[in-house]
């Protein structure tokens, strides 16, 4: 699976980092790459068979959907299918607030959970590794266990039926300030002690080095919390009840109990739910591949 | 990397444990208080809230909401709409926080049995004792300790979907009264292929009722003895109709999740037991046009030697919640919603109402696109309708344990005397010990 | 490596401030975060397990009925089965995403043209609703028509498995579209780990005529290790969380062979309205993930002083 190609062993004098690869024996160069590609794309067909069967499917009769054998090219593209979902149900509606929702969520947790992080990773205090302990531990609790409580809670508070609820809920989660932590784990102690000795206050050294050193961490949570809040059912489903205030993924749910037979437009709307989250995936891509490299840190 | 020095673990144990106890005492405090509030200042205009599932797909609501409305100059009914999958979660839920949606509508008995039993449904023995119940059907299910909690508005019940064109074209017409080997019989010789398309003599859907409410009903068997012998012979028939292909194989309609109704609107099935809530739906495709399917009813199968016709069903109810912010107009609703006006509205869309006088099941029949011919007006007069399955404490764990052992035998993964020994052994130590 | 150096480096600072002054400095970090996490999800949580020792039907006055509940779990067959079902997913579902995701990430963590289309490629099934990975998934397994049993009769198997349909097969085919699903989701936290190892470890490595093999295990795998570390904890959670996957492929069948310990939570719980039992249920599969992770963390840490 690693299709690691094996680089020759002697090298050129170092290179400026991120490009190592440069003018070398060309013919076994090639090969290996064409090796390389034809893996990834092995790979890539496996994990794109489902996902085209999707799409495909998107752009068929309700009735060509589930044939036997299988059609993987629609006989006719109908893509009316993408005007005709408009109509039936309010997408812009649904998909703004799952918009809004993710994105306030994300921010949020972006914000608290790094600011805890450092304190759980840089700052020693007494108690703090159990804190931390009884954080890891919420995340083994399944959700469905502490529902009810939670939902009674928020019914006193007054908060069901509003987008409170849901940001409340999500936006302190565990798993950021984990990952996080993790993550500031990995940079080394005598960074931030230099700054100390150079008088930065506790916050100084959060916000001058730790956050800009953390951008691959903070990609890959704003993400993962992005997408997890994006396909969420279950919160939005308990908590919000007027149909203005639902998310895609409702709105995509109830499409699904009211036309059960029409697999056509089922598909187009879960193409149309997951088209955002790749937008944005292509996007947040840039600061993976930039990450700790670009910022510094040598 | 946790907990790196230890001194300072050894310090946070007993401290946590500290935090642990406040928090608790907090929730406790947080959960106990803070009572019902909310209060809804009423500005003569009444605004009744019902909870329904998919009321776009769901015609029977919108019709009875605007009937009422009608009726009820001042007061505006605002439906709360929830998925229909997950309806029972969620009204679950809601009751558990306190909400004070006024009608809560019974989607079936069992839930029925779980919200009454617990108390949070308000009694309504006074509004049953002031209606006219003599010709409500399915009100027996609601009733206990001789009190009602609800009131149903629609019964619905099995019977025997058929495609007349695959009936024509193999020269057989649907005998009035079929039994069960006739009808498996059937199922044989009406298995073809059309155009390369195989055509199934007829379908069974995976719910386990199409074997075992059926076998229930017709043998006088009790789905919650813990003995299920009375399964066997329609198990028997089920199977062979699955072994010889004259029906789709069990394990790909699961996984599949297969549809009755696609199966039958585009006549990959020339037979379908189903319940009545499927003529609305049938009528609805028709009328937008999406089949062309011709198709008529029949009453269900029986076993040899049976009088009558009987066949299995469930009614649909209202019910008023407890902490209705409008208990008394709640009551009002729930009580027209069974009546003579009630039942006009649900029988307009196709949808069978509680309420059976023979003016109202003549209404019915003359709902453009109905079918006409005397089977399937007799089809729907069936003599004896058993409740789907009897309610108590123990119901939903009973249909639990019948269900996944169902899966198992019609997967082939237990014979049938195993899968019914185990129903039984499983049922009398899981839930009646 | 690097650890070890600054390990011995904070714990005997240059200027040590006092205690208190720690406290709220450390305090006033994680208080933003803590208010909602304890408010919202803390003490729902705690409050839950106090149930376990309640018996509840989630509207009437509790009853204490003290350790009933867990006696009832131990004579509960449905229990044993749905443990034993989580065991044998987690079993399954750990190492294999573990590899697929590491994999994935070595593979995409280069310079190449098109790699960004195959990292986004790797992370699509993980962003694609359930509702569409369910109804795909159970195509491709369908026993009789589906694209996989047809390739295995190509190859010659006369009598494939009927997957989701049969009790033996169902969990396998499960696992197979839940590691799917999830290998994305954490190739995205391995690349974020591997962009922190300095490109100078391979350079240097280059140079002392390292193959790629061995730069793999000396200094690829060790760098990773805190990403490594969070990647298991995060899947064994998971795994014996998992639930909604199931739900839409399987709802626990055929049977109770695909029935886990989170289903039955929810189950006995939200269905049944048993809320005192479903949570003694979430109580122990609690203390399950609790017992596994702490002794991954001192695992982990024990590796890191050596």
């Amino acid at each position: 699976m690693t299709a690691l190609p094996d680089a020759p062993p002697a090298v050129a004098p170092p290179r400026p980092p991120g490009r190592s690869a440069s003018p070398r024996s060309r013919g076994p160069r090639l090969v290996r790459t064409a090796l390389a590609y034809v893996c990834l794309l092995t790979v890539a067909l496996l994990v794109l068979v489902p996902f085209a069967s999707m799409v495909s499917s998107s752009l068929k009769r309700n009735n060509e959907v589930l044939t036997v054998p299988v059609e993987w090219v629609p006989r006719e593209f109908r893509w009316s299918n993408f005007v005709e979902i408009w109509d039936r149900i309010p997408m812009t509606t649904y998909l703004g607030n799952s918009v809004f929702l993710s994105g306030a969520i994300t921010l949020l947790q972006l914000l608290t959970g790094s600011f805890a992080a450092y304190g759980f990773s840089k700052v020693r205090f007494p108690g703090r590794d159990a804190l931390f302990l009884a954080y890891i531990a919420t995340i083994a609790v399944p959700w469905q266990a502490y529902m009810v409580p939670q939902y009674i809670m928020m019914q006193r508070a007054e908060l069901t039926n509003t987008y409170w609820s849901i940001i409340l809920l999500q936006a302190f989660g565990a798993f950021g300030v984990f990952l996080m932590r993790q993550y500031y784990m990995s940079i080394p102690d005598d960074l931030c002690e230099a700054a100390r000795i150079d008088g930065l206050s506790e916050y100084g050294i959060y916000w001058r080095i730790m956050l800009p050193l953390s951008k691959p961490a903070l990609a890959s949570l704003a993400l993962l919390t992005f997408v997890n809040t994006w396909n969420d059912y279950m919160g939005p489903f308990i908590y919000l009840t007027s149909n203005e205030l639902w998310t895609v993924q409702l709105g995509l749910r109830s499409f699904v109990g009211q036309y059960d037979t029409e697999y056509a437009m089922i598909m187009t709307g879960a193409v149309l739910s997951v088209l955002p989250i790749v937008v944005l995936f292509l996007i947040g891509q840039r600061y993976f591949i930039r990450g700790i490299a670009t910022s510094g840190l040598k | 990397m946790i907990a790196s020095n230890s001194a300072g673990r050894a310090k946070g144990r007993p401290r946590f444990i500290g935090y642990t106890g406040v928090a608790v005492v907090l929730a406790l405090a947080v959960t106990a208080c803070g009572g019902g509030s909310g209060e809804k200042t009423s500005d003569g205009n009444v605004t009744l809230t019902v909870s329904v599932w998919n009321l776009a797909k769901t015609p029977e609501f919108t019709a009875l909401f605007d009937a009422f409305q009608r009726a009820n100059p001042g007061i505006k009914i605002k439906p709360v709409d929830i998925l229909a999958d997950d309806y029972a979660d969620k009204v679950t839920t809601m009751l558990a926080g306190g909400d004070q949606t006024d009608v809560i509508t019974m989607k079936n008995v069992t839930d029925y049995s779980r919200y009454s039993s617990r108390g949070q449904l308000l009694d309504i023995t006074d509004v049953v004792r002031s209606t006219d119940t003599s010709k409500l059907a399915g009100l027996p299910a609601f009733n206990v300790k001789d009190k009602y909690y609800a009131l149903p508005f629609r019964q619905d019940f099995w019977l025997l979907y058929y495609n007349k064109k695959y009936f024509e074209k193999a020269g057989v017409t649907m005998p009035p009264q079929l039994t069960w080997d006739e009808y498996a019989k059937l199922a044989r010789s009406l298995t073809h292929d059309e155009g390369g398309k195989k055509v199934y003599g007829t379908y069974h859907h995976t719910w386990r009722s199409v074997v075992q409410a059926i076998s229930a009903a017709q043998t006088g068997g009790d789905q919650l003895s813990g003995d299920y012998s009375f399964f066997r012979d329609q198990y028997e028939m089920a199977l062979g109709l699955q072994k010889d292909g004259a029906t789709l194989d069990f394990g790909t309609a699961k996984a599949q999740k297969s549809d009755y109704r696609p199966i039958f609107e585009s006549g990959a099935t020339a037979m379908l037991p189903m319940g009545t809530w499927y003529i609305s739906g049938i009528l609805g495709q028709k009328q937008k046009g999406a089949t062309d399917v011709d198709w008529a009813l029949a009453p269900m199968p029986q076993r040899p030697g049976a009088t009558g016709i009987t066949t299995f069903g469930s009614p649909t109810a209202f019910a008023v919640n407890k902490r209705a912010a409008h208990a008394d107009v709640a009551k009002k609703f729930v009580q027209f919603a069974a009546g003579q006006a009630g039942a006009e509205a649900v029988s307009k869309v196709g949808v069978v109402p509680a309420l059976q006088t023979p003016e109202i099941t003549q209404a019915y029949f003359s709902n453009a696109g109905m079918p006409t011919d005397e089977l399937s007006k007799k089809a729907f007069q069936p003599d004896k309708v058993v409740l789907e399955m009897p309610v108590s404490e123990h119901t939903s764990d009973v249909d639990t344990i019948l269900s996944e052992e169902h899966e198992l035998i019609m997967v082939g993964d237990k014979s049938i005397d195993e899968g019914i020994r185990s129903m039984g052994d499983r049922v009398k130590s899981e839930v009646l010990n | 490596m690097a650890h070890a150096i600054t390990r011995s480096a904070s714990d005997s600072p240059p200027r040590r401030r006092p205690a208190w002054h720690r406290i709220i400095i450390g305090w006033s970090f994680i208080l933003p975060n803590f208010l909602g996490f304890a408010l919202f999800t803390l003490i729902p949580m705690l409050a839950a397990f106090v149930l376990a020792f309640l018996k509840w039907d989630s509207y009437n006055t509790p009853e204490w009925v003290g350790l009933e509940n867990f006696r009832r779990l131990l004579r509960d067959e449905n229990f044993y089965v749905a443990l034993r079902n989580t065991l044998y997913y987690a079993v399954g579902h750990i190492p294999l995403t573990l590899v697929a995701a590491l994999g994935l990430a070595v593979a995409l963590d280069r310079k190449l043209r098109g790699v960004q289309f195959f990292r986004t490629a790797a992370f699509f099934p993980y962003i694609t609703s359930l509702v569409a990975v369910a109804v795909v998934w159970n195509m491709l397994f369908n026993p009789t028509a589906g694209p996989v049993n047809q390739l295995l009769h190509a190859l010659g198997v006369d009598d494939p498995p009927r997957w989701v349909a049969s009790t033996d097969w169902a969990m396998p085919a499960v696992i197979v579209t839940s590691v799917w699903r999830d290998m994305g989701y954490y190739m995205v936290l391995f690349l974020a780990g591997l962009q922190t190892i300095p490109k100078e470890y391979y350079e240097a490595a280059r140079v002392d005529g390292a193959g790629a093999w061995q730069r793999f295990w000396r200094i690829t795998l060790p760098c990773l290790r805190p990403t490594t570390f969070f990647v298991v904890v995060m899947l064994t959670i998971q795994s014996f969380k998992v639930l909604d996957l199931i739900v839409v492929m399987t709802d626990g069948g055929p049977g109770r062979s695909t029935l886990v310990l989170a289903q039955l939570v929810y189950r006995e719980g939200i269905t049944e309205g048993r809320f005192g039992y479903s949570s003694a249920i979430a109580l122990v599969l609690f203390v399950i993930v609790l017992a596994v992770t702490v002794v991954q963390f001192r695992l982990n840490e024990r590796s890191s002083t050596r």
